[in-house]
């Protein structure tokens, strides 16, 4: 117990816990204006999510990527429920309730099937076409299921999955080039018939805000706004006038990150950013025991810098607002739970190799 | 036992770490350059955009200035009055906006999109006034809801209110509404769209002093405009008030006198040419115009052929019929055609170029001087003088005594009237002036054509003795309690000799105290001077006669035009009755009456 103690990547928990704690007190400022209670849901989420930490971390490495595709499996079976459910009793969303507490079941399938592949990619050396395919369906199965949900944000995030899988493995050019073109051929398919008019007009808001400027590119032209004056030191906690005259939209969520340069300014933006930078870095620099955890690794620290370069990119109106909150700071409890999730499975497997 | 599970080579995972290392280092300093772009370089131009969003600099209409009587009673104030505004900017539905604003306004929904596509040039957050003199309920109802109708706003203004309604109405005049033409024009750049502005009377000809100073507030608003904090204001000043000359207790009896006749009255303090009382009927309660009005409303009142809206005293032109024997006697008298000796006789009627022209006492006067003639309003003594003077003579002194051109009276669109001579005729009708015409002018018939305001001045003249007072309606202009503006009494005198107005006063006084034309208008104790008129009409194509019975249609109009007393001349006034009939019947009693009331009230009697 004491090894496992001093083997902890100590650090790395306590940034984690940071950037939640700074994510509940800007909860608080997003809900300040209309006196809401959501950082209080927060807090509690941020409990369970740790109580969640915990137990996941206990667990053998082994046993996790054993029981991965179970849970995988498992997982989609509930979301094909879902959407059945949802086609019978119209607009049932991704949400699912569990007596008071709503769960996002979405959001918790990036980490089985950052293991399930993970596991598969040890079992080959080069992309081929037969291993293409096979990882195609591996992620392309929950993408489908949860777009229909519909849930843009955490779909797009797990294609991500895709191009990092390509930078670890060596590949052919022309399953390269093939992916490409796939990925374009899918992206003008979910474009034409997958997207949901608001979503579509988000997309052609982010190319040109201000011509919508009062209807569809609100939200970008105000979060830049909100930033923006923010300035150096911020107009002060609880004092940004965008945020608490609600200008700035979905400010608990997707723009938590400009309510933090508006009220504390690009300081605290600097701070946020490292405290990021630290926790990626870190994630980096490990041993391991066994291919799947090193490819785990890669996959899983993959997949929250995307989201959160393309939440900050969102923030700053270089990427459409596509409901993307910033991993560990915005409200959402599934989300945070399992981020905290993925994180005992990575910090476990950095200590296992300390162990041996 | 795991170690054998590895087999990715060293450089392998060293590469992927450098790599990663890098591409995290190059991807976070980027990010750090994009906030930095945003919050230091640019962040002047989005503090701006960000104040810009909360601000909102709004007009406060100032209330407009009081119009009072000589007593300081007010004539015209203002009242509060809740109007719907509608803010663009926060309007998600346009329909269902527009089913909404049509329920709390009880206008039709094409009725509201036609006022808001007026405002088209104007910002979004432009506050568009929908609806005047809004129900309390409906107040009530938006304001305790006003989150769900963040596009309504409830503004709180003065509106402007008559307190005695239709009483002294053209003399007020009426406010309405700017038009987008106006505010196009060099006239409308002080105002905006729902701004009201002074259309007729008094609101109109002092509209700069009565319509005060808007004030503006600089108020922090959240994205649904709900007011959060008032940041600055600039309080708005009231506009000046207007005291007027107009005794309000006269005005109303004479009203009151008038409810069964449409007419003018107008009536003049001697000592300072300051009105008394202007009456004119029908009238109208200015107070629909600044409400709204609906199209029928207008309709009504603006082809009424009594013509409500129209100032009888000032735009009404009438064929002055007797009453211009007075300027007739006092041209022949100066002039020297005649004097006390010159006696016609009147055998009734009397042959002029070849037409019988008749007097009308069908019988005959009798042998008349010029004092006798004026007494009985002997027609055949003033077709002889008329036939010895020139028209030209005529139209000099008529113009001298103040017809053909506006009195100057501080009043908008007063009428000029005509004063006919043999180059007007040249001009309009292209004919030379026959002598037969002059004979008809020397009666006050023909093609002349006066304004009562215009008698007004001309029996103020007499009544002075040549005394030729400017009329006016303003005593001064008060803003903030200190007076600005007061009106000086201005008088002009007329070249004719005093011993000839004399002697038209002499016949005047007899008129009314000697069995004259007007001894209906007799008060004992009070030296009443005056002339009686009955103008023939040209009845036949106006169509303000087709609501009147046939008998009355061709009824004569009814002129009196006094002063008293006769001696230091206190007042004079003029009476007008359309078609009144004879007017030692009906115009000059009334007069009587007028007097009677005001030397009574002043203890003069």
């Amino acid at each position: 117990m004491k090894d496992y103690f001093k083997y902890f990547d100590k650090l790395t928990f306590v940034l984690l816990l940071l950037l939640s704690l700074i994510g509940i007190v800007l909860i608080f400022s997003a809900g300040f204006p209309l006196k809401e209670s959501d950082y209080i849901k927060q807090m509690v989420w941020l409990f369970v999510s740790l109580a969640g930490f915990f137990i996941v971390f206990s667990l053998k490495i082994d046993f996790v990527f054993r029981n991965a595709l179970t849970v995988y499996l498992g997982l989609l079976f509930i979301l094909a429920l879902q959407v059945v459910a949802g086609r019978i009793s119209a607009g049932t969303k991704s949400w699912f309730r569990l007596g008071a507490v709503g769960m996002q079941f979405s959001e918790f399938v990036k980490i089985p099937l950052a293991l399930v592949l993970a596991k598969t990619m040890v079992r080959f050396q080069q992309v081929t076409w037969k291993t293409f395919i096979l990882l195609i369906l591996l992620v392309a199965g929950p993408i489908f299921l949860i777009i229909l949900q519909p849930d843009l944000g955490v779909s797009f995030i797990l294609c991500s999955f895709i191009p990092i899988i390509i930078l670890l493995k060596k590949i052919r050019p022309l399953i390269l080039i093939t992916s490409l073109i796939l990925a374009l051929l899918c992206g003008m398919l979910v474009w034409s018939s997958g997207l949901k008019t608001y979503q579509r007009n988000r997309i052609i808001s982010f190319m040109n805000p201000s011509k919508y400027k009062t209807s569809i590119g609100y939200q970008i032209i105000q979060s830049k706004i909100a930033i923006g004056s923010g300035g150096l030191s911020g107009k002060g906690y609880l004092k940004g006038s965008q945020s608490q005259y609600q200008f700035l939209p979905a400010r608990h969520t997707d723009f938590i990150i400009s309510v933090i340069g508006e009220e504390l300014g690009f300081i605290s933006i600097a701070v946020l950013l490292f405290i990021f930078f630290i926790i990626f870095y870190r994630q980096f620099k490990f041993n391991f025991q066994s291919d799947e955890e090193f490819y785990f690794i890669y996959l899983f620290n993959g997949l929250i810098l995307f989201q959160f370069l393309i939440n900050v990119a969102m923030a700053i109106g270089l990427f459409p607002v596509l409901g993307i909150s910033l991993p560990f700071v915005s409200y959402g409890g599934s989300s945070l739970l399992s981020f905290y999730i993925g994180e005992a499975i990575i910090l476990r497997i950095k200590i296992n190799n300390y162990l041996t | 036992m795991y170690p054998s599970k590895r087999k990715l080579s060293p450089a392998y995972i060293k590469k992927s770490a450098l790599v990663s290392a890098i591409f995290l280092i190059a991807v976070f300093l980027g990010i750090l350059v994009a906030f930095w772009n945003i919050q230091i370089i640019n962040n002047e131009y989005y503090r701006r955009l960000a104040i810009k969003n909360i601000t909102r600099s709004i007009d406060l209409s100032a209330p407009r200035g009081l119009i009072v009587d000589s007593e300081r009673v007010a004539l015209s104030e203002n009242k509060i009055n809740f109007t719907l505004y509608l803010v663009r900017e926060n309007v998600i539905d346009m329909e269902k906006t527009l089913r909404l604003a049509s329920f709390f306004s009880a206008k039709n929904p094409d009725a509201i999109r036609a006022i808001i596509a007026k405002y088209k040039k104007y910002p979004q957050f432009y506050r568009i006034p929908i609806k005047n003199n809004l129900a309390r309920a409906i107040v009530i109802f938006i304001e305790s809801r006003q989150e769900e109708f963040p596009e309504f706003v409830i503004g709180v203004e003065p509106t402007r209110t008559y307190p005695f309604e239709n009483c002294a109405a053209n003399v007020l005049g009426y406010i309405s509404e700017i038009t987008e033409a106006e505010l196009g024009s060099k006239e409308g750049k002080d105002y905006a769209l729902g701004d009201f502005i002074g259309r007729s009377g008094i609101e109109k000809q002092y509209e700069p002093f009565l319509k005060g100073t808007k004030g503006s507030q600089i108020v922090i608003k959240d994205n649904l405009e709900k007011i959060q904090k008032v940041e600055s204001e600039v309080k708005p000043v009231i506009g000046a008030t207007v005291v007027l000359t107009l005794n309000l207790e006269l005005q109303k009896f004479i009203e009151a006198l008038f409810v069964d006749y449409s007419g003018a009255v107008g009536v003049v303090d001697l000592r300072t040419g300051g009105i008394l009382a202007m009456v004119s009927k029908p009238d109208f309660n200015p107070e629909v115009f600044s409400q709204e009005m609906d199209m029928e409303q207008w309709l009504a009142l603006s082809s009424d052929p009594q013509k409500p809206l129209q100032n009888k005293f000032l735009q009404g032109i009438y064929s002055p019929g007797s009453v211009f024997k007075i300027i007739m006697a006092l041209a022949g008298l100066q002039e020297k055609f005649i004097n006390t000796a010159t006696v016609v006789h009147c055998s009734g009627s009397q042959d002029f170029y070849g037409r019988e022209f008749h007097c009308w006492n069908l019988y005959g006067h009798g042998t008349m001087n010029i004092v006798s003639a004026l007494q009985n309003s002997c027609n055949i003594f003033f077709y002889n003088l008329g036939k010895r003077m020139d028209i030209e003579l005529i139209a000099r002194y008529a113009r001298l005594m103040g017809l053909g051109e506006r009195s100057g009276i501080d009043m908008p669109s007063e009428n000029t009237g005509l004063v006919p001579n043999s180059a007007w005729k040249m001009r309009t009708m292209k004919q030379r002036w026959f002598p037969g015409e002059t004979i008809s002018v020397a009666i006050g018939h023909g093609s002349m054509n006066v304004t009562p305001v215009q008698l007004l001045k001309m029996i103020a003249t007499v009544a002075t003795r040549g005394r030729m007072p400017r009329l006016h309606l303003l005593q001064r202009i008060e803003k903030e309690g200190k007076k600005i503006v007061e009106f000086k009494p201005e008088f002009t005198q007329v070249p004719i000799a005093a011993e000839n107005f004399q002697l038209v006063i002499e016949g005047l006084f007899r008129v009314v105290n000697d069995g004259g034309t007007g001894r209906t208008a007799a008060i004992a104790g009070l030296d009443i001077c005056g002339k009686t008129g009955t103008s023939q009409i040209i009845a036949k194509e106006n169509p303000k006669y087709e609501t009147l019975t046939k008998e009355k249609r061709f009824m004569p109009n009814s002129w009196f035009v006094s002063f008293a007393p006769k001696d230091n001349p206190r007042l004079a006034m003029v009476v007008l009755i359309e078609n009144g009939g004879d007017a030692g019947a009906i115009a000059a009693p009334l007069a009587a009456r007028i007097y009677q009331k005001y030397f009574a009230d002043e203890g003069l009697l």
